[in-house]
């Protein structure tokens, strides 16, 4: 353990969710002279400390410590004034200003000459910085000429200012850093940040086991919303690392998987070298009725852009689609529902449901043209539908008029799953179906994928845990950066262990 | 109690109707008799059918600034063709101010720009549109034709201004379409959450166009019942009409942002403003400096109606 003194410092900070126990008792340090590694799987809980750390959200109890002083973090603008810089994914940098503009927003005063900012000073002022991070542009540079590796940098740039005025007392985290980067950037990223170190505590947050071992000095590994091991990354290996971030063992009821169906030979959907540009390759595969096509992958494998583009909603470059025997010509939602096909959106409450509409409402959405006669809405038979459709899916809500917002998350899940049904669709894409629901709502959630696949429809999990692919599906496709790397057979009873998939994964 | 304040919030805009006519009638009694208050009606009625299809494109989460300009042109149509086509110039200012508003729609949809934009582009069209089938005059029509041709939008029927009727229908007619057909659910799933619309497969464009066409086509009955009413048709006609149009929906309790709104409330946010504007004459404001007046209730109107949780940054 590291004797410097800490500069960021998270105590049993806990933080709960309507039914979800999203961050439980978290503890970690970083220190000057360190590098922090942090993993765990999607849901794990890594993304909550970064919004906690950022002030999206404010934790229900524990403290974030902050160079000896307990904070209450309100902006990431302010937890970057006491020394906390975050580079994340989707990146802060404004893309219609200069290097040197991004690099001092909010910091103007310091170059201001007679009122006005003295832009030959601020662009001095900045190549030092850029010179450390190895960025060879003009500081006068819109970043939106930049490359997304270069804005990157400029990032790391920017989190290396503060360095000049907390004299060293600095943390900066690396939220996935390297999703995006060639490997030979990956090893300038490296380079950098060993030389970060020496000035800065660093906190490096990526799926790619190989990187957070070979660059941590220590790793903590998060599952379920908590801390579950502290390691150094001297005694680390992948497959132990592995292990602790799945955690615990199958168990087959909870995922109905005697209720799996096998695969019938009716292809509902097949997808012939499918290729977006910058998201996913060369991308084949057949779906049968019946079946759960899992797809396995973390951020920056492609996945969630193929899920996008099998629902209509993103155009590929290349390749070809088939929906129940046509070659799908026009990319559009309109026209995938229209063949059949649904998507259950990993945004729910943006995507999927109409917040200010009742759950009748939002039942009927997709299949308004069944619930018309002679031009007017039948207004008795929506709500009819839509009470069949609570009975049937157990959805709790005190009427069929009631506003969705005011269910659930698991519920408002299950008015989407029955819009899909009233729309009588053939292939559902599940876009991260649990996300954020408990894990009672999770439980009913898998009973309907085994009723839907019971009467025949197909379904694409995108899952939101490694455990809940492998549970629900009957087959896997594994990608990464993009391909599909290995098909994955799972059929009941012969479940392949999460280790099987997560080795073709990072 | 919750229940009540959700009613009151609700009939808001009635209630405030009923507190202006009894502030006027304080001011002068005569206000009240029904003949009076007929004469009111039918002065509103070009008001609002100029406005009710813009309060759907507002529900559905647009805007079209091109009514006043399209209105203008209905009744240079009118005018000028009145006398050549006989029956047929309706129809076709109809048809004309319909394109309008889809040009305004396909514009706004196909080329993804914000609909103020193409409705204001659209709206430069079309006054040059108007100029031109005015020969740039004002076009006077003829008691015979409109007598043969516009009765239907002038007189009385069962002591009732034809306006009236008109705008009756219109009310009738549109609140149909918004609150029983999948049209209507339609607009309100895109006004109040359009990415939600697209993912659940509605033709969002398809349904935009729609309402600007059905926009620009109330524009254009608006102008026709106009220049009946003027014995008249002019490229400047329905100038001044923009801002009470935009104030009268808003003031009715249509939100701006989208989802929310009827047309009945935008029949009482237009008789709102006339007795305003008929309270003004009473107190002795100028017609010129009604539009400074208009300007205040709208933005009050919007400040009091915006759902600020719907929109982070207001641009």
């Amino acid at each position: 353990m590291n004797e410097a003194p800490k500069t960021l410092e998270l105590r049993g900070v806990t933080k709960r969710f309507p039914g979800v126990m999203a961050l439980d008792g978290v503890s970690f340090a970083a220190a000057k002279g360190e590098v922090v590694g942090l993993i765990g799987e999607n849901g794990a809980g890594k993304s909550t400390v970064l919004k906690i750390l950022s002030g999206i959200y404010q934790p229900d109890s524990g403290e974030v410590i902050v160079n000896g002083q307990p904070l209450r973090i309100a902006s990431a603008r302010e937890a970057f004034d006491h020394g906390v810089a975050m580079v994340f994914q989707e990146q802060s940098i404004i893309h219609n200003l200069t290097v040197a503009e991004n690099m001092f927003l909010g910091r103007e005063a310091e170059f201001l000459r007679f009122g006005l900012i003295d832009k030959r000073r601020m662009n001095a002022a900045t190549e030092p910085f850029l010179r450390r991070v190895r960025l060879d542009v003009h500081p006068a540079r819109r970043c939106a000429d930049l490359t997304f590796a270069q804005r990157q940098m400029v990032e790391i740039a920017k989190a290396l200012t503060l360095d000049d005025r907390m004299s060293g007392r600095v943390t900066i985290l690396l939220d996935e850093p390297t999703s995006v980067l060639e490997s030979a950037e990956v090893r300038l990223l490296f380079e950098i940040v060993e030389e970060l170190k020496q000035r800065a505590a660093v906190v490096f947050i990526s799926h790619r086991l190989e990187e957070v071992v070979s660059i941590s000095d220590r790793i903590y590994v998060m599952r379920d919303g908590k801390v579950v091991k502290e390691v150094s990354a001297a005694n680390a290996t992948i497959p132990d690392l592995q292990a602790q971030m799945v955690g615990r063992q199958l168990h087959h009821e909870y995922y109905r998987e005697a209720r799996q169906a096998a695969p019938t030979a009716q292809v509902v959907m097949q997808a012939r070298a499918l290729s977006k540009q910058g998201a996913f390759a060369d991308v084949s595969f057949a779906l049968r009725a019946g079946e759960v096509l899992g797809v396995a992958g973390v951020v920056g494998s492609g996945r969630e852009k193929l899920a996008q583009c099998l629902a209509g909603h993103l155009k590929p470059d290349s390749g070809e689609l088939i929906v129940q025997g046509d070659t799908r010509r026009v990319w559009g939602a309109y026209e995938a529902v229209a063949e059949g096909v649904g998507l259950v959106p990993s945004e729910r409450k943006v995507e999927g449901v109409v917040t200010a509409f009742s759950v009748a409402e939002n039942m009927t959405l997709s299949a308004l043209p069944q619930f018309e006669r002679r031009g007017v809405l039948d207004f008795a038979r929506e709500r009819a539908v839509a009470q069949q459709w609570v009975d049937k899916l157990r959805i709790k809500t005190p009427t069929v008029r009631t506003l969705v917002s005011g269910l659930s998350g698991g519920n408002q899940q299950k008015v989407v799953l029955a819009k899909w049904r009233v729309a009588g669709v053939k292939v559902l894409i599940l876009d991260h179906p649990t996300r954020g629901i408990d894990v009672g709502a999770k439980e009913d959630v898998y009973e309907l994928v085994r009723d839907m696949t019971g009467e025949g429809l197909a379904i694409v999990l995108l899952g939101d845990t490694l455990d809940e692919v492998v549970g629900l599906s009957s087959r896997i496709l594994v990608m990464r950066d993009g391909g599909v790397v290995a098909e994955v057979d799972a059929a009941a009873g012969a479940k392949p262990s999460q280790l099987d998939i997560v080795r073709h994964m990072a | 109690m919750n229940d009540l304040a959700s009613i009151v919030r609700a009939f808001l805009p009635l209630i405030v109707l009923a507190a202006l006519i009894g502030v006027v009638a304080a001011w002068d009694a005569t206000f009240l008799s029904a003949a009076n208050l007929l004469n009111v009606a039918a002065d509103t009625m070009t008001l609002f059918l100029m406005a009710s299809g813009v309060t759907i494109v507002i529900i559905i989460g647009g805007i079209d600034l091109s009514v006043q300009a399209v209105a203008s042109m209905a009744s240079c149509i009118v005018a000028a063709y009145l006398p050549k086509w006989g029956a047929a110039a309706v129809p076709f200012a109809l048809f004309a101010s319909g394109f309008a508003g889809w040009l305004g729609g396909a514009a706004s949809t196909r080329l993804r720009i914000p609909s103020f934009i193409a409705t204001l582009a659209v709206s430069g069209v079309v006054t040059s549109a108007g100029y031109w089938f005015s020969s740039t005059r004002a076009l006077n029509i003829s008691d015979a034709l409109s007598s043969r041709y516009l009765f239907w939008a002038v007189g009385t029927t069962l002591g009732v201004p034809r306006e009236v009727w008109v705008g009756l229908v219109a009310l009738a007619a549109l609140s149909f379409a918004l609150d029983l057909t999948s049209f209507g659910r339609r607009v309100r799933a895109i006004g109040s959450q359009e990415r939600a619309a697209i993912a659940a497969g509605l033709h969002v464009d398809r349904a935009k166009i729609a309402a600007f066409t059905l926009s620009g086509l109330m524009a254009g009955l608006a102008g026709v019942v106009m220049s009946a009413r003027l014995g008249s048709g002019s490229p400047v006609l329905a100038n001044e009409f923009l801002l009470p149009a935009v104030a009268c929906i808003i003031v009715g309790g249509t939100s701006i942002t989208g989802g929310v709104g009827s047309i009945w409330r935008t029949f009482v946010g237009a008789l709102i403003l006339q007795v305003v504007r008929i309270g003004m004459t009473y107190m002795g404001v100028t017609v010129f400096a009604q539009q400074i007046v208009f300007g205040f209730i709208l933005v009050a109107a919007v400040a009091v109606t915006m759902d600020r949780r719907k929109v982070l940054i207001v641009k």
